[in-house]
């Protein structure tokens, strides 16, 4: 029986943000941008949608007199990550076999 | 990265184990420098303080490893300043704590030491015979050099690289049993060695690496 997936964080980009987000205290945007290739835009647009969920917190700050966000991973987002990958597994077993 | 909500359960995997595997890239090319700062750094004191010992009032010129620390600091925090931000990781972490566990060892020895040389401490709670000098120099560059290549080796496994692995073993035996063959002054031939290829070559060598 497969489990459903979270639609939030089956989504290419999402996903790659929470992966990265799941093993750092926070990071800060430009390193997610980088580290997952995405375009400043398309970045913010998604930060912002599991900002909406409650999966990460974002802090507007400054760095010296730069301007800096920080992105970290949630209680419920780290909750949200854990029952995705179990459901994952479902799926991975089923194809494995 | 697209947008795309129709994704396989085998991409969703490779996703997560791509960033996971980004993360290890990124902390390896940021050790880079580290290591060959403080390789140079340990290469030339080791040299500078043989010369000294042999040439110009014998051991006590071993009280240079202590502005080498400084040294190494300050670099340490020149090179954090030009280092692009990097967070905090799980691996990062652990790495740390590898190597603030090797210096805490490492610096309480010599303070031990030291404090017996100086008459501080009785000589006898360091070395149960009254040949501390002997005792000391033929094994604590044996037991920093093991110690070294056990830390070496384990950040090397936590990276999974096996540069970082194989030049930690080597510098870690061959340090080990090198500084027992030379007592005095030559074993820090022994440890300018442990440097180059513990620290330096492996640096290099991920520093050329990430340049491609």
């Amino acid at each position: 029986m497969f489990k459903p997936l979270d639609p939030l964080l089956h989504a290419e980009l999402r996903l790659a943000v929470m992966s990265l987000l799941v093993s750092t205290e926070e990071a800060e945007f430009p390193y997610i941008k980088e580290q997952t290739g995405a375009t400043a835009g398309n970045l913010s647009v998604q930060i912002d949608k599991l900002s909406a969920a409650g999966y990460i917190e974002v802090e507007k700050t400054f760095k010296g007199k730069k301007p800096c966000t920080l992105c970290r991973i949630t209680p419920t987002g780290l909750k949200a990550f854990q029952e995705y990958i179990e459901a994952l597994k479902s799926y991975l077993d089923v194809s494995s076999k | 990265m697209e947008e795309n909500n129709n994704m396989t359960a085998e991409r969703s995997l490779e996703i997560i184990m791509q960033q996971i595997e980004s993360s290890r890239r990124t902390i390896s090319a940021n050790l880079a420098p580290s290591l060959i700062s403080w390789g140079t750094l340990v290469f030339v004191f080791a040299l500078l303080i043989s010369y000294l010992w042999n040439h110009h009032g014998g051991s006590v010129w071993n009280v240079l490893w202590a502005v080498m620390w400084g040294c190494g600091y300050l670099v340490e925090w020149l090179i954090n300043k030009r280092r692009p931000s990097v967070p905090n990781s799980i691996i990062s972490k652990t790495i740390g704590q590898v190597w603030s566990t090797f210096g805490l060892f490492i610096g309480a020895m010599g303070i031990l030491f030291g404090l017996a040389l100086g008459g501080v401490l009785p000589s006898l709670l360091t070395v149960p015979d009254a040949d501390v000098m002997g005792t000391l120099y033929i094994n604590l560059t044996s037991i920093i050099s093991l110690c070294f290549g056990i830390a070496s080796t384990i950040t090397g496994s936590i990276l999974k690289n096996r540069i970082i692995q194989t030049c930690g073993f080597i510098a870690g035996q061959g340090g080990f049993f090198g500084a027992i063959q030379f007592p005095g002054a030559e074993q820090l031939y022994v440890m300018a060695a442990v440097a180059l290829i513990g620290l330096i070559v492996p640096g290099l060598i991920i520093y050329s690496t990430n340049k491609r």
